[in-house]
C-alpha cells in the first residue's frame, strides 16, 4: 500500500503533518516556555549557562558524520583495524578518541554483498552521536520509523539505494542501550585512493545503512 | 505502553521528508533545549529510561504535530516539577514575565 | 548539589554514561536459542514494540547486563542481560515481506520465553 503523494505534500521540513488552519512553527510559546526553564534553573545556581554553551559548540561544529567516515576509511584500509572494529567496536573506537556519550556501547555492522544492514529507532531516536554526531530530523520522524521496519526495501529505494533481491535486508531496531553504525561496501575505483579521499566518498546516510557509498565518478557527478 | 511513539508498522503518518545541507539546529531555541537537558541533568535527577517515558507520556496528537526537541522540553519542564526542582507555579511566572516582557520576540 | 561547569563538558561526552553492569548474573538464554516475545501490554514503560510481541525469532547475540527500562523507568533497575534477537520479516510482517529479510531488536530476558518445542 503507498500513501497518495500529494496527501502530505504541505508537511513541513521536520516531517510532522501540515496543520491546517492551526500552523505553530515553532510556536510562540516554545521560544518563551524554553528560555524561562533555562532562567529558572541558572537563577536556582543548577545550571551553568556557558556549560551549555560548550556543549552546544561540540555538537554543532566537532562531533558529526566526519568522525564515522574516518572510521569506515581506517577500515578499508586497514584489516586488522578493521577485523577489531567488527569484534568490539568500544575498543577500536577508543583509539581514535571517538566520545562515548550516546554511544557508549558500541556494534559496527559490516554490509556486504549477501547482507544490507539499516539503522532505526522505532520507539524514540536513539542513535551513534559519538560517530555521526546529533541525529537528522527524518531519523526522528515518524515516517522513517514507521516504514523503514515495515517496508525497507520500499523506503530504501526512496533513498535511492537499490538492494538487489537477494541480498538479505537487514533492519535494527535500537531498542536498547547498544548503538550501531554501518561499515558500508568500499566502492570499486577506489583502490589507489589515500585515507583522506576515502573518508570524503563516506556520507551519513551510508553509515545509516539508507545508501551506499558512490564510486568515486559517480560521486562526483551526482 | 501503547502510545503513539511505538509506531514501527504503521500507516498514514505522511512520506519521509529530506532535507539537504540540513543544519545541526534549526532554532536557537532547539540548541538551548539540547544542552539545557543534559546540563540540567549533572544531578541525575532522571535516569534515561524515565525521561524516555515522560516523552511517550505527551499527548498523542501533540506528540505527532510537534518536533523532536518540543518533547524535550515539554518532558523536561514536567520531570523538572514531578522532581521538586522546581513547581509549575515558579514556571508558570517566569513565562508570564518573559511574555510580558519580550512580546513576540524571539529568545536570544 | 553537583553543577556542569564548562571544564566538565568534555568529560560528559568523552565518557558518556555507560549503563553496562558487571554484574554475576546467569543469562537465561544462549546464542542459537529459539525464543517467543512476550505478548506484553504494560500501562507503563515498555521497549519491547507492539510489532515485535508474541513472535519468535533466535538468540544471535548476548549484550550482557543492564538494567531493565520497563522497570527502570519506574525505580527499579531489575538488572538482566539484554540480547540481540533475530526475526524473520515474515514472521512479523507475514508473507508480503520478502523472504530474505530479517529484523533484529534488542531485548530483555524479561521480554522473553523459550520457544515452544520445535518452533
Amino acid at each position: 500500500m503507498s500513501a497518495h503523494p500529494r496527501a502530505h505534500a504541505d508537511d513541513d521540513e521536520q516531517g510532522r503533518p501540515a496543520n491546517h488552519g492551526h500552523h505553530h512553527a515553532p510556536p510562540e510559546d516554545i521560544l518563551v516556555r524554553v528560555r524561562a526553564l533555562e532562567a529558572l534553573l541558572v537563577e536556582k545556581g543548577l545550571v551553568d549557562p556557558a556549560a551549555m554553551d560548550v556543549l552546544i559548540d561540540a555538537y554543532e561544529h566537532r562531533i558529526g558524520p566526519h568522525i564515522g567516515a574516518s572510521v569506515v576509511a581506517r577500515a578499508w584500509t586497514d584489516p586488522d583495524f578493521k577485523a577489531r572494529l567488527l569484534k568490539d567496536a568500544n575498543l577500536a573506537l577508543e583509539e581514535l578518541d571517538v566520545s562515548r556519550l550516546q554511544s557508549e556501547d558500541m556494534i559496527v555492522l559490516e554490509n556486504t554483498p549477501e547482507v544490507h544492514h539499516v539503522i532505526v529507532c522505532t520507539l524514540c531516536s536513539c542513535y551513534p552521536w559519538g560517530v555521526l554526531g546529533l541525529p537528522p530530523n527524518w531519523y526522528k520522524s515518524p515516517p522513517y520509523r514507521s516504514r523503514v521496519v515495515r517496508e525497507p526495501r520500499k523506503v530504501l529505494q526512496e533513498f535511492g539505494c537499490d538492494v538487489a533481491p537477494e541480498t538479505e535486508v537487514r533492519v535494527w531496531d535500537s531498542t536498547a542501550e547498544l548503538r550501531y553504525m554501518v561499515l558500508p561496501e568500499r566502492p570499486a575505483g577506489t583502490e589507489g585512493m589515500t585515507r583522506h579521499e576515502l573518508a570524503a566518498l563516506v556520507t551519513r546516510d551510508s553509515m545509516l545503512g539508507v545508501s551506499k557509498v558512490a564510486a568515486p565518478i559517480e560521486a562526483a557527478t551526482a | 505502553m501503547n502510545g503513539v511513539h511505538d509506531c514501527g508498522g504503521m500507516d498514514g503518518l505522511g512520506p519521509i521528508r529530506r532535507v539537504s545541507n540540513e543544519p545541526v539546529f534549526a532554532h536557537d531555541w532547539e540548541r538551548r533545549t539540547f544542552a539545557l537537558m543534559l546540563v540540567a541533568n549533572a544531578n541525575s535527577y532522571w535516569n534515561i529510561d524515565e525521561s524516555r517515558h515522560f516523552i511517550e507520556r505527551l499527548d498523542a496528537v501533540h506528540y505527532l504535530q510537534s518536533t523532536y526537541y518540543e518533547h524535550w522540553i515539554h518532558s523536561m519542564e514536567a520531570m523538572l516539577i514531578e522532581k521538586g526542582v522546581i513547581t509549575q507555579q515558579e514556571v508558570d511566572a517566569k513565562i508570564a514575565a518573559f511574555s510580558a516582557k519580550q512580546g513576540t520576540q524571539q529568545c536570544r | 548539589m553537583p553543577v556542569m561547569r564548562p571544564d566538565d563538558v568534555g568529560l560528559m561526552v568523552r565518557e558518556g554514561y555507560p549503563l553496562k553492569l558487571d554484574l554475576p548474573i546467569e543469562p537465561r538464554f544462549r546464542e542459537g536459542d529459539r525464543v517467543l516475545t512476550r505478548n506484553l501490554n504494560p500501562h507503563h514503560h515498555t521497549r519491547l514494540p507492539r510489532y515485535a510481541r508474541a513472535k519468535l525469532g533466535t538468540v544471535v547475540r548476548d549484550h550482557g547486563v543492564y538494567p531493565f527500562p520497563d522497570t527502570n523507568a519506574h525505580g527499579e533497575a531489575t538488572p538482566q542481560h539484554v540480547y540481540v534477537v533475530r526475526f524473520t520479516a515474515r514472521e512479523i510482517w507475514g508473507n508480503s515481506a520478502a523472504v530474505t529479510d530479517t529484523l533484529c531488536l534488542d531485548l530483555w530476558d524479561d521480554h522473553l520465553d523459550p520457544a515452544p518445542e520445535g518452533r
